[in-house]
Formats: C-alpha cells, structure tokens, sequence
C-alpha cells in the first residue's frame, strides 16, 4: 500500500518532465487529481484500511497530492513561460509594423552641430532679422555707400535702406548696441544674395562669431577656429590663415583647411589646391567700436563667419547646393 | 588680375619658383586663383617642313604645300613669298586659337583643302615679321611642339586683387609685394622725361571746373606722331596679360596702365575745339556717344572731360567717338588724372559700364603717380610713333592733399596680433613696402613709430592697417595660436531656439521629415491662396531686382512652399509624404521700415496614413490624423487648455469650407489645421487631397511653462462608467463633453470619447455618441453605490441639455 501510492506519485512525475504542452499537463491532472483520479481514488480507498492505519496513510497520501498539485502547476508555468515548442513560432523576418520616423534637414544637422561647438566653448546664441537695414548690413559695418566692397555681395534690395542681409553680420551691430563688453555671440541664420549657379543659392545659411573683451588677439582667434575646426571634421584637418579682406575687420583672414577629399593632395573639390576655403574671420575694426560706442583702447576683439551650406556640401559629399532646397525626400531621407 | 613673369621680371629679380611664388603671394594676401603656361596656345603648332611646293590651280598667288607635321604629311595652302621645299617653318593645326582670336578650323581654300596653317611670327605672337611664314632653325626636330622646340615659357598668374589694395592692379605693384617677400630690391622704370621749355602752356590749357570729381589732372602734349603697329616688345607685353595690342599710341596706354596702375587717356588734339580741356559735371538730360559707339544718358553727378565745345570723354570712364585716335592722328593729348572713387563708382553703376579704367579709379588710384604716367607714357609714345613730346606738362591739382603720418604703438600692435615683434622688426617690416618710419618721436618713447604711408596706399588710415601690414609681412601662420578666457557665464538658450530644437524632434518622432524651402514667394501667392483683400498676408515685402518671379518678393506663408515641395515629389513618383517646415514669414508693415518676422511651424501630410503590407491595406490619411499630430506636439509641449473650433465658412481661403479648424489658446489664434482647398491644390498643379497645419511660434511661446508642478497620483482604484446618447450629427463632441464635465463633483476625474456611430439602427440625421467617465477618490476605494446616481445625473443632464435620446 505504501509503496503503490508513493509510485504513483513517481510515475505522474515522469509524465510530467515529458508533457511538452499545457494541454498534456492538465491531461496528467485530470487523470491524477481529477474526481475520478488515480490519486482521488487512493483517497477514498484509505476508508476501507484497518483504523490504525488510516491516519499516517491519509497523511502521506495527501502530501503527495499536493506535491503533485504543485508539480502540475510549476510545469504549466514553465510551459507558458519558455513558449511552446509545439507551436512552431512566427516569421520574425517579416517587417514589423511601422513607427513614424522623420528625418532632419542636413543643414539643420550641421547648423546644430556648429552650434553645439561654440556653445560649448562659452558662446551664447544670438538672432536676428533677416530683413535688414542698410545701415546694420552696410554702413554700421563700414561699408561705405558708393564703395566698391559692396561689389563683393551681390545684394537683394528692398528699398534704398532696406535689403535682405547679404551676411550674418548686421546682428554684431546689433548685439554690440545693446550690451557692453564682454560680447561672447555665435548667430547663426539665413542670409540672401543675388547668384544662382552650382555652388550659390539666392538663400543661404550662415554662422558668425563674435568676441569682444579685454587682450583678444589674432592668436586667440587662430586659436578658436582652430579648435572649431578640429571638432567639426578632425584633428588631423589643418588650417591656413591667409590675409583677406573684409571692411569691418582689421587685420582681416581667409581660413583654408585641409582638403577634407584629398587631404590636401589636390582634387576636383579644391580646385587642385589642396585647400579649401571656409571661414573668413578677422578683429574687429575699431569703426565698428566708435558706430556702437565701445572703448576701443581698451577692447578687442575678433569675428568670424561660415557657410553652413558649404560644410553640409563637404561633410555630406554633396556637389549641387541647390539639392539642399529641392526638398526630394529620397534626398532628405538619406540624413 | 593677370601678370605675366616675365613682365615682372623687368622691376623684381624673381628666386623663387613659379608654384613656391604663388603659394608666397597668396599668403601676403594677393590670392593667385590660376597659374597658367602662357604659350599654352601654341600646344596645336608644331615644327613641320614643307616636302612639296605646287602652284594653286584657281590663284595665282597662292601655293598649294604638302608638309610633313611628324605625324602625316597634310596639304596646306599658303601664299608666303618665302616658302621653299625642304624650310621648316610652324605648322598650326586646326583648332589652335591665334593670339587675334582667330581660331583655326580645316577648311577649302579656293577649292583646295588646307588642313592646317603655315604661320608668321606676327600670326603667332612671336615677332613682328608678318612678310612671310616663320623660317626656322634647320636643327630643330620635325613633329616637335614649337614652344618647347624653341624654348618659349612664361608663367601668368591670375590675381584676385581684394578692393582694398588698388596699389596692386599693376605689375609695379605685384613686383614690390615679391620684393618685399624676397628682401630684394625693385627697380623702377625711368620715369623722367627732361622738357627743354614749357611751350605745351602756350599750346593748350586745362580748366577744372569740379574739383571734387576731379582733383588733379595732369596733360602731356605729343607732336608729330605716326599711328601704327607697336613694335613688338610693346605688343608682346601686352599680349603676356591678355590685351590685344591696337595701335603703338593706344598700346602705350594701356601699357603704362598695367605697368603703373594708372589709367591714362590719349585725344587726338586737332579733333579738340579750340585745343582745350575743360573739366565739368554733365548737364541734366545731357547725352553723349562713347567708344563702343553707344550712346550714354548723363546726369548732373557725373564728370565730363570736354573741349573748347562738347565734351570728349566720361572722366575716367571712357573716351569719346569725337576725340579718338584715328589713323591720320598726328598731335596727341595725354590725360594722366585722379578721379574721385566715389564719383567714378556711381557713373559706372548708373551707366552700368565698366571699364579697366573706371575699375581702378572707383578702387583709388596714387594722387601721387600722375606725373610720373604721364612722363612714362610720353617718352614711350615718341619712341614708338617717331613724334616728340611738347616740352612741358600742365598739373592742375585743386584737390591737393598731404599724406597725413600714423602714430603706431609697438606694444599695442602686439596686443591685437598676440606677437612679440620689437620695434625694430615692426620697422623694417613696413620699410620693405615703402612705408617711411619718421626719426621725430621723443627719444624716450621706445614703443611709438611715426609711419607715413607711401601716396599709393589709399587704404592706410589708422594704426590697425599697419598693423595689419606688418601682420600680413610677418606671416600668419607665425602668429602664435592662443585661445581667449572664456569665463563660465554662458546663458541658456532663448525660449525661441529651445522651442525649435523641440519641435524639430517632436516633428521627427510624428514621422515628418524637415524641408527647407526658399524664404521667397511670389507675387501673386495672394491669390494662389486666395487670400482676402484685407488679409496681412497680402502685405508683400517685394525685392526690387528678384532673380526670377517667383521669387519676387518675402514669402507672408510657409503653405505654398510645402506645396512646391509636395508638386516636386509627386513629380518624382513620391505620392506619401509627411513634411514640415520651420521658417519665418514676412509682413510688411507700412508704418515701420522693416517687416514684422514670425516663426512659423508648417506641417503637411499627404497620402497613405501607412502604405500597404503585409500588416493590412493602405489607409489614405484624413483629417483626424494630422489633427492628431497637432494635438500631441501641444500635448508634449504642456499646452494643454486648447481649442479647435471651427473656421467658419467665410475664413476658409486656403482650406476647405467644414474640413478647417482654427487652433486656440488662452483666447489667441495659435493657428490652423485642415484639409487644403481643391482650389488652391488646383493652382499648385496637385492631383492628390492634402492636410496641413500652421502654428505660430509667437503665440505659443507664452503658453510655454517654465516650470511643471507635480500632482499626487491616485492611491486608489477607479471605477468607469460609460453612457451612450443619441444626438443630431450637427452637435459637436467638444459641446457634450464639457457639459458632461460641467457642475460635476469632484469624484468625476474624467470624461472621455469612446465611439461615434452614424447609420442604422440610428436614424438619418442623428448620430450614437459613447462617453467614458472615470470616477475617483482621493480618500477611498470607491463603492458602486456612490456612483450610480452621480453617473444617473449626468446622463440626465445631457438627455435634457441637447435633447438627446438614449439608445433603444
Ligand atoms: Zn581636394
């Protein structure tokens, strides 16, 4: 009698460790714990044994009734858990149901990315209008009327005093006029002239600079750039400051950098120089001091300008600036 | 600018190598764009020798030659007197461009092929024996390129001059900038000319009538000059730049211009009534007939050189029909002046005529380098016209002014460059250009130089351009690379960018896609929007010289460049599109100078709401999609006591009339969102129905909330209950709704939609309408019990409120 109950409880537990399924799992119930159950049956049959007996066989049996109870359970988890092995599982190669995802502008990605370096440097952000006085565009800046450095900007004119800003610049006036030094400013923005070819737009974008303190040097802004430069692309791209010239900066610099295509070996983008072209930069000339009030023997500063446009054409590899305003969304969707 | 070194050559001895002198000029700020080979067009002109000389069956004076060229023997018509079997001579083939500008082709002489050209030294730019073909030395190898068989070489550069430096538009000028990077010496040309008398005052006389426009203006008079070729040195230095050599006296203009940078004007003295010049502004309304044989309008600002009679030249500009060196010219007239930039500038932008003259004038020619032309040119024109100069010159100088002297401060110079220069150092730096040091400063002062620029440098007129200077001499690439103090006072970004930085993500995150279209509109994008009269988007900001016409004025709208963009795509097959903008729009305002700018945020959805696969069927989005973009963008941003009300029929321009919701908060207009008008797609060429909305950064950035205070979540369970009514279609949700959650206790968290349903069993013009309501609270587990006749009231009300009828 002992040993039957105690092997049917073994051999249930044999059935189980096999059953691969829950409905087999709850057939091994049924067929054990069931109404009509071998288990069940055992039970009632203790009522039949000799009285002394009765007590520790009920006992047991009812032990092993549960454990098998538990047992029954515990698999019935585990099926759940480790899934079906019966079932066959599903196609996970098949597409899964699409999540919207836009996609941002590569100039936006870049202007951000300038941004983001300059910000981390100290620079705050400043904006401005885009519509814009000659005065703030021009005059303020020392281009005078009727000089021939207006011939560098193919200008949009509104009225004689009102033009599309032609460069980011106008907002160095406009920053200057509002607070004293110390002037730690990037604005970026839109900026218009009148081209179109491959490499102009009649809109464009543009991120300046502007640093005005105490002991500002040429070397401090060799310095900055420098350090832009070598964020942007890479430490290996080096730079080449050259004079230029710009009305409202006094020693003025152009700002070549390395070829990024042909690291300086010389390519089609280069124009076979080994260099391009990206900045243009210079300190600050002390008429734009006198035009906003600013002690000019005790100030100085530097600024500096980029076209976002022309470094989203070199990080992108993009060779027509007008794709950028196309708006193709087989071309957006690449960025 | 183009200069030859060879020409250079005649002022500075050049060490250094043509690609190391470009590299060197580039970096003292004379960018060279382009270093060229100068004899490049002689690459199609080879050594040939003539093998067979035959007469030319249709002319008498010409010859038909069979040559060997190294590579074929070609047939050549030539009519040289000097050709002769066996003489090498150049042989051009088709295709070579002559220095003329002729350009070579194969063609039928006479009914005779010539498949190339046998050339004179004169047709090749070489020399100027036009007599007959070139005879060349018998040693050379036939089939060889004549430039190298000849040793011809000369480097041209093209210079990109920046307008601040005039004083390097002319070899002199490129030559002392070499000089000053060598450390060598320049040479000047001799620019004396001994005058015996002054006889020339008895001759002519100049009269400045404008002294502003004109303040110097010397004259040479020239006697007994035959007009002709120029020799061919003259010829040659001209043609190593890329002029064309004219005639020996105009030739010499040009030459001394390009050598001293001086523009110079040659009359032809008997064509000047009464051998006078006069120096005047135009008369209003006054015309004149220039060179090119146009006739220019003038205006009162503009300065004339005129004659005893009319005027003869635009001062500085260009010469006249009437006073032009003719063949027969025997008496000549040399101008040699200083114009007001200023006054240069505007007539050649009025009269919208450039020349190399006016360029250099607007640009600031030496007040100082008039006399010393003037000498130059007469000395070379009677040397190559066989006349003489008229002893004597005339300088009528009104305008006269000292250069004024800089007070320069070594240590502020190395303040603003971060160098540490001596004084010494800065000195010969500007002594190597020209620029005298002054011995006058107290003995004391260590730190201070007088500098007195030379007259050619008009850019120089405060210390930052010496500074400049010396920067530019010592290499800006040996400045030392520093970095500024940049204290830790940065300030967060504005409300506006954080905003556009968000929106951009959010807008990513919906499945939009970011375009950027240009700034500019149409004229007309009034109407294409069918905007009303007295709509501010009407108030163009327009451009008076557009590059095209739809890009004619400031956009007041980002739609009609979404919709550009959406015809663009289409056109590309691209019929699905989720697109969005940020972007400012400008109305003009008439009672300010500048426009008003907005930020805008534009978004537009077109076609599928998802695309067909394996997960179901294409859906077309509707009007409720982008609806719902708009309400999580507001939603995300924590703008939540919104509105949409409906455009009323007579607002709707650009949307369609009952498909267009105007979005309001906090009793402003924060934009609009529906579906556009069939009209308006019509007018933008789209075949496919669009959805957008518009959202005004300006109004939403007050709505934006600094900060978020945090409410307690809820301990305890809820219990919901739902009500379903029957209502006239007509009645907006939005009305239901909030009058369910109207006079509700407390215990009412939330009412939600659950379902609309129109058609049967609901009766034709009625529609079923499901609410949620959430009841909840905050002390307690809620019983059934207190529920029920809260939810009973509530049901009641919106059956007695809107009529409405519950379901059967
Ligand atoms: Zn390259």
């Amino acid at each position: 009698m002992d040993n039957s109950i105690d092997q049917i409880y073994q051999e249930a537990l044999q059935e189980l460790k096999a059953a691969a399924d829950r409905q087999t799992v709850e057939d091994i119930r049924v067929r054990y714990l069931g109404r009509k159950g071998i288990i069940t049956q055992f039970l009632r049959n203790i009522s039949k044994l000799p009285a002394d007996q009765r007590p520790a066989a009920g006992k047991q049996a009812n032990q092993l009734k549960n454990l098998l109870d538990e047992a029954c359970q515990e698999t019935t988890h585990n099926l759940e858990t480790v899934g079906e092995t019966a079932a066959g599982g599903i196609d996970v190669s098949l597409p899964g149901r699409p999540a919207p995802c836009g996609s941002l502008h590569p100039i936006t990605q870049i202007n951000q990315r300038i941004c983001d370096i300059f910000t981390q440097m100290g620079f705050d952000i400043a904006e401005g209008p885009e519509v814009e006085l000659d005065y703030y565009n021009f005059e303020a800046l020392n281009f005078p009327k009727d000089h021939p450095a207006r011939d560098m900007q193919d200008t949009f004119f509104v009225s004689d005093d009102v033009v599309l800003r032609t460069h980011t610049s106008p907002l160095q006036i406009r920053t200057m006029e509002k607070q004293p030094p110390p002037v730690r400013i990037i604005m970026p923005g839109k900026v218009y002239r009148c081209d179109s070819d491959l490499t102009h737009t009649p809109m464009f974008h543009q991120v300046e600079g502007l640093l005005v303190d105490e002991n500002i040097s040429f070397g401090d802004l060799k310095g900055t750039l420098t350090a832009f430069v070598h964020q942007m692309f890479d430490e290996q791209t080096s730079l080449r400051f050259r004079p230029g010239f710009f009305p409202f900066t006094e020693p003025s610099a152009e700002v070549d950098i390395l070829c990024v295509m042909c690291r300086g070996k010389g390519c089609r983008v280069c124009s076979r120089t080994g260099w391009l072209e990206i900045l243009g930069s210079g300190m600050v000339h002390p008429a734009l001091y006198e035009n906003v009030g600013y002690d000019a023997d005790r100030y100085t500063g530097f600024a500096f300008g980029m076209g976002v446009d022309r470094i989203a054409m070199l990080k992108f590899g993009i060779d027509d600036i007008r794709k950028f305003f196309e708006n193709d969304i087989r071309f957006l969707s690449q960025f | 600018m183009k200069v030859s070194l060879s020409w250079l050559n005649d002022y500075v001895n050049i060490e250094m190598a043509p690609s190391d002198l470009a590299e060197a000029l580039t970096m003292v700020g004379l960018e060279i764009e382009s270093v060229s080979e100068r004899y490049r067009y002689l690459d199609t002109v080879y050594v040939g020798r003539i093998e067979e000389i035959g007469p030319h069956p249709n002319a008498d004076k010409l010859h038909l030659c069979r040559v060997d060229t190294g590579r074929e023997q070609i047939s050549v018509v030539c009519g040289a007197p000097n050709a002769e079997i066996g003489m090498l001579s150049p042989i051009a083939l088709p295709g070579t461009e002559f220095p003329d500008g002729f350009v070579l082709e194969k063609n039928v002489i006479r009914g005779q092929t010539s498949a190339g050209m046998l050339c004179s030294e004169g047709e090749l730019g070489l020399g100027d024996d036009r007599s007959g073909i070139m005879s060349l030395d018998p040693s050379l190898s036939v089939g060889d390129q004549l430039a190298s068989a000849l040793g011809l070489s000369d480097t041209v550069f093209e210079i990109e001059i920046t307008p601040n430096r005039p004083d390097c538009l002319s070899v002199i000028g490129v030559a002392r900038e070499i000089a000053a990077i060598q450390n060598s010496r320049l040479t000047y040309p001799d620019f004396k000319l001994e005058d015996k008398d002054n006889s020339i005052s008895r001759q002519t006389s100049i009269k400045i009538e404008a002294p502003d426009h004109c303040p110097r203006y010397v004259a040479r008079l020239l006697e007994d000059i035959q007009i002709k070729p120029s020799p061919f040195w003259l010829q040659e230095r001209l043609l190593s730049v890329g002029l064309r050599p004219i005639n020996n006296i105009v030739d010499v203009t040009n030459f001394v211009l390009m050598e001293t940078g001086q523009p110079l004007h040659a009359f032809d003295f008997d064509r000047l009534s009464e051998n006078r010049i006069v120096v005047r502004t135009a008369n209003k309304g006054e015309t004149f007939i220039t060179l090119d044989q146009k006739e220019r309008f003038l205006d009162a600002e503009m300065l004339m050189i005129c004659d005893g009679a009319k005027a003869v030249a635009i001062g500085g500009v260009m010469g006249g029909l009437n006073s032009e060196i003719e063949d027969d010219t025997t008496r000549v007239l040399l101008e040699s002046a200083y114009f007001n930039p200023v006054s240069i500038r505007r007539t050649t932008k009025q009269l919208g005529l450039g020349t190399d003259a006016a360029y250099r004038f607007e640009r600031g020619v030496d007040p100082g380098g008039t006399i010393t032309a003037a000498n130059r040119a007469a000395k070379l024109m009677a040397e190559v016209s066989g006349g003489r100069a008229v002893g004597g010159l005339i300088d009528e100088y009104p305008g006269r002014q000292s250069v004024k002297s800089l007070k320069l401060s070594t240590q502020k110079t190395n303040r603003l460059l971060g160098t540490r220069l001596q004084r010494k150092q800065i000195e010969n730096l500007l002594k190597s250009i020209e620029f005298t040091i002054g011995q006058k400063t107290a003995a004391k002062d260590k730190d201070t130089l007088v500098v007195t620029p030379p007259s050619f440098r008009v850019d120089i007129s405060r210390p930052e351009d010496l500074m400049e200077e010396v920067a530019r001499l010592f290499g800006y690439n040996n400045i030392p690379t520093t970095f500024p103090q940049m204290p830790a006072t940065g300030r967060l970004s504005t409300k506006e960018i954080n905003l556009r930085n968000r929106t951009r993500l959010l807008m990513n995150g919906f499945g939009f896609r970011e375009a950027i279209n240009y700034s500019f509109a149409h004229r007309q994008s009034g109407d294409h929007l069918r905007l009303k009269a007295a709509d501010p988007r009407r108030q163009l900001v327009n451009i008076l010289n557009p590059l095209t016409e739809d890009q004619a004025a400031m956009r007041t709208s980002l739609v009609p460049g979404l919709l550009q963009t959406a015809h663009y795509n289409f056109a590309q097959q691209i019929k699905n599109l989720r697109i969005f903008e940020i972007g400012k729009i400008f109305i003009d305002e008439t009672s300010q100078q500048l426009p008003t700018e907005n930020e805008v945020l534009a978004g537009l959805w077109t076609g599928s709401r998802y695309e067909a696969s394996w997960h179901g069927h294409e859906a077309q989005c509707d009007f409720y999609d982008i609806k719902g973009v708009v309400e999580a963008f507001l939603n995300a941003l924590q703008i939540n006591d919104v509105q949409f009300s409906r455009l009323p029929e007579n607002e709707c321009t650009y949307t369609r009339p009952g498909y267009s919701a105007q979005i309001l908060g906090n009793q402003t207009r924060l934009g609009l969102v529906g579906q556009l008008h069939p009209q308006v797609l019509a007018n933008f060429d789209l075949a496919q129905a669009a959805f957008l909305f518009e959202l005004n950064f300006d109004n939403l950035i007050p709505l934006l909330k600094d900060t978020t205070v945090s409410r307690p979540t809820p301990k305890f369970p809820a219990i919901f209950r739902d009500i379903t009514i029957i209502v006239n279609t007509a009645l907006e949700t939005r009305e239901i709704i909030s009058t369910a959650l109207k006079q509700s206790p407390e215990l009412v968290e939330d009412v939600r939609l659950l379902s609309v349903f129109e058609g049967t069993p609901i009766a034709p013009g009625n529609k079923s309408v499901s609410l949620r309501v959430t009841y909840r609270s905050p002390q307690k587990t809620l019983e059934d019990e207190a529920v029920t006749p809260i939810h009973q009231s509530i049901a009641d009300r919106l059956v007695k409120t809107f009529n409405a009828s519950l379901p059967a």
